[in-house]
């Protein structure tokens, strides 16, 4: 019987944290710039919508002061946005794939390529300009363990979306 | 009428046809009831409304009756289903044809259903799913019981070589029941549940009914009736409060009958009956179910009781399973345990589990005190909603609150574990119940670290662990314990090559 069940050392298991994470493009600060300017955009405009909606004059005295309100919540969206992008990097291993990401909220999520049910490759019209891609993996069950990993270059994308199938049709 | 060889395509019972017909009558029905209230009773009030007499009402609704039965029909005869090697083979679709082939290893459920128009009719449904979405679902609507049952079990049955052995062993080991609930502990197991939901929705329910009430009975001039009754002299205060308690008690003993009721319709002759392989669990009062679990499906185990239920012996295991609809994973709830069937169906269903492996840890401190702000914020939340609507002396309800809160921080602390052994992660959680998460570390799909930009100097951090049924969470302990327990996961996942399912 050549069956053995030799203890695990903690230590020696490979560590996540030894890990060097990637940085995703540069290029991809300029959709999140563009997205974010667009959306509050978007945000004043309905403010100012609003000035010419309601006539009561609690609103109309105030109206300047709810618009700075808005502009600085807008502005430190901004700033903590561009701040996490630094926060936004993925690696691949020999047997999964890992993606960290947030500033307030910091998470490190991985997936063993084992249970990876598919692949996906999506480009929207502003990352085609850049030559970016996003990398969407699925697991199986709960969106819990879904990864979408944004602003991959587009050779870096379709090399990891090849290994990942690779490795998941030689696992079959 | 009774079928063995499931290799030809076949319909099914004839008696489908009336499943269907009531089935889509009453979808239709659904859909236009407000429609045709509101039209028919513009139409015979004014005996026409646009051209439209009652008659034509009457006659369109015949018509639509027996377009939905002409549908019905068309529907019974595109049915066909049959069984090949290693599929499941089924041809659907009056107008667009449809044809299933589903992998008979790919099936992760077959349920035997019968409702109350198929209890009279002496017919079950037969559903098949398969781990995918919810349009993946297969419904035979109509077989008689028999031919369900056999058609379960070749389902069940992978290859041909397998199966003759399996049968071989099956008719050697009578299925045994193995659990059957009494009356008596349905009844324990309604009483002692958590009835806040139920009274939480009588109140909402009577609230409801009273703001609707509201007008109508001040159109009866009660008001002043009422204003007149109350002068606040000793005697009618005392009957104020007579009167509030009595109706505080009414509403109680509502929410428990409610419960009971509720419990006894749903697990009505509650059965398990251990098989070779699986587990099979029976019940149901006007929709009776039976269904199978296998254990390599199985993705969690999620085991509830409360201080009530522990004294009376009454546990419940529910079982999650890979992309199940809510309204299916209701069904899978064995209720009314004993500790010891309760460990014998675990060991049953993940087997080498034991309560015993693994060391027991808590999270931090740190879990304290998120608790005691969230019941701040929700303090607040309450103090501020019943000073605007009662003013100042309503503050008298933080005399009930805040113990209640302390007593909430202090219990869902104490009752928040975890324990990783060499094969299975077990959390424990809650607060008026006790909740216990068994899951099996070869069918995690993910691994999650989370922390805070406030954690983060205190190196604390949660791990969210999913499988394909549900996301568990370890929360609030030290980062490097954190990374430890998700490297062990990752090394446990990745260096065997075990199956999810």
């Amino acid at each position: 019987m050549n069956f053995t069940n030799p203890q695990i050392q903690t230590e020696d298991l490979p560590n996540i944290e030894d890990v060097v994470l990637k940085p995703i493009s540069k290029s991809y600060l300029k959709i999140i710039t563009l997205n974010r300017l667009a959306f509050y955009s978007l945000i004043l405009g309905a403010v100012f919508g609003l000035k010419y909606l309601i006539k009561e004059d609690g609103f109309q005295d105030n109206f300047w002061l709810v618009f700075i309100g808005v502009i600085v919540i807008c502005i430190a969206n901004f700033i903590i946005s561009i701040l996490a992008f630094k926060k936004r990097k993925y690696a691949v291993r020999g047997y999964d794939v890992i993606y960290a990401k947030g500033l307030i909220i910091h998470s490190i999520i991985t997936v063993p390529i084992s249970r990876i049910q598919h692949v996906e490759e999506s480009r929207s019209w502003l990352a085609r300009h850049l030559g970016l891609s996003t990398l969407k993996i699925f697991t199986a069950g709960e969106a819990g363990s879904d990864l979408s990993i944004k602003g991959l270059q587009q050779l870096e994308a379709k090399g990891i979306n090849d290994f990942i199938s690779a490795k998941v049709n030689g696992n079959n | 009428m009774e079928i063995t060889d499931f290799s030809q395509p076949i319909r099914q019972s004839a008696k489908g046809i009336i499943v269907i017909f009531a089935f889509n009558l009453l979808k239709f029905f659904k859909k236009f009831v407000v429609f045709f209230i509101a039209f028919g009773i513009q139409v015979i009030r004014k005996k026409s409304f646009g051209g439209v007499t009652p008659t034509m009402i009457y006659l369109g609704l015949i018509a639509m009756l027996v377009l939905i039965l002409i549908i019905a029909i068309l529907k019974y005869f595109n049915f066909k289903f049959h069984l090949s090697k290693d599929d499941f083979h089924l041809a659907t679709g009056i107008i667009n044809k449809d044809n299933i082939i589903i992998p008979k290893s790919k099936i992760q459920n077959v349920y035997i259903k019968q409702n109350f128009l198929q209890q009279i009719i002496n017919v079950v449904s037969v559903k098949i799913e398969t781990a995918g979405d919810k349009k993946s679902e297969i419904e035979i609507s109509a077989l008689d019981k028999r031919t369900a049952l056999l058609l379960k079990k070749k389902l069940f049955n992978k290859t041909t070589s397998i199966s003759g052995e399996l049968e071989q062993v099956e008719s050697i080991e009578e299925p045994e029941v193995f659990f059957k609930v009494t009356p008596k502990r349905l009844f324990l197991e309604g009483l002692s549940q958590n009835h806040f939901k139920s009274f939480l929705l009588i109140i909402t329910f009577s609230y409801g009914l009273y703001s609707e009430l509201k007008d109508f009975l001040k159109e009866l001039d009660l008001e002043k009736h009422v204003d007149g009754l109350v002068e606040l002299d000793e005697a009618t205060i005392l009957n104020l409060i007579i009167t509030n308690v009595i109706i505080v008690i009414g509403v109680v003993l509502i929410s428990f009958l409610f419960s009971i009721v509720k419990t006894f319709i749903i697990n009505f002759n509650l059965e398990v009956v251990e098989h070779q392989k699986t587990i099979e669990i029976n019940k149901g009062l006007f929709n009776k179910v039976s269904l199978s679990l296998t254990p390599s499906r199985i993705q969690n185990l999620v085991i509830t009781t409360n201080r009530v239920k522990q004294y009376f012996g009454l546990h419940s295991l529910s079982v999650k399973q890979a992309m199940v609809n809510v309204k299916q994973q209701k069904n899978f709830n064995i209720v009314a345990l004993e500790k010891e069937q309760l460990n014998y169906l675990v060991n049953k269903l993940i087997s080498n589990y034991s309560e015993d492996q693994g060391e027991i840890a808590k999270p931090r401190p740190y879990f304290m005190r998120i608790t005691t702000l969230e019941m701040l914020v929700f303090g607040s939340v309450i103090n501020g909603l019943s000073l605007a609507i009662f003013g100042i002396e309503m503050l008298w309800i933080n005399a009930v609150f805040i113990p209640v809160a302390a007593l909430y921080i202090y219990f869902a602390y104490k009752k928040a574990y975890y324990k990783i052994s060499e094969n299975f992660v077990t959390i424990g959680s809650g607060v008026i119940d006790t909740t216990t998460n068994i899951l099996e570390i070869h069918k995690i799909q993910g691994v999650k670290l989370k922390q805070t930009i406030f954690q983060r100097p205190r190196d604390i951090a949660s791990l969210v662990i999913s499988t394909a049924s549900k996301s568990v969470t370890i929360p609030y302990i030290s980062k490097s314990e954190a990374l430890i327990i998700y490297d062990f996961l990752l090394y446990k996942v990745e260096s065997q090559d075990r199956d999810w399912m």
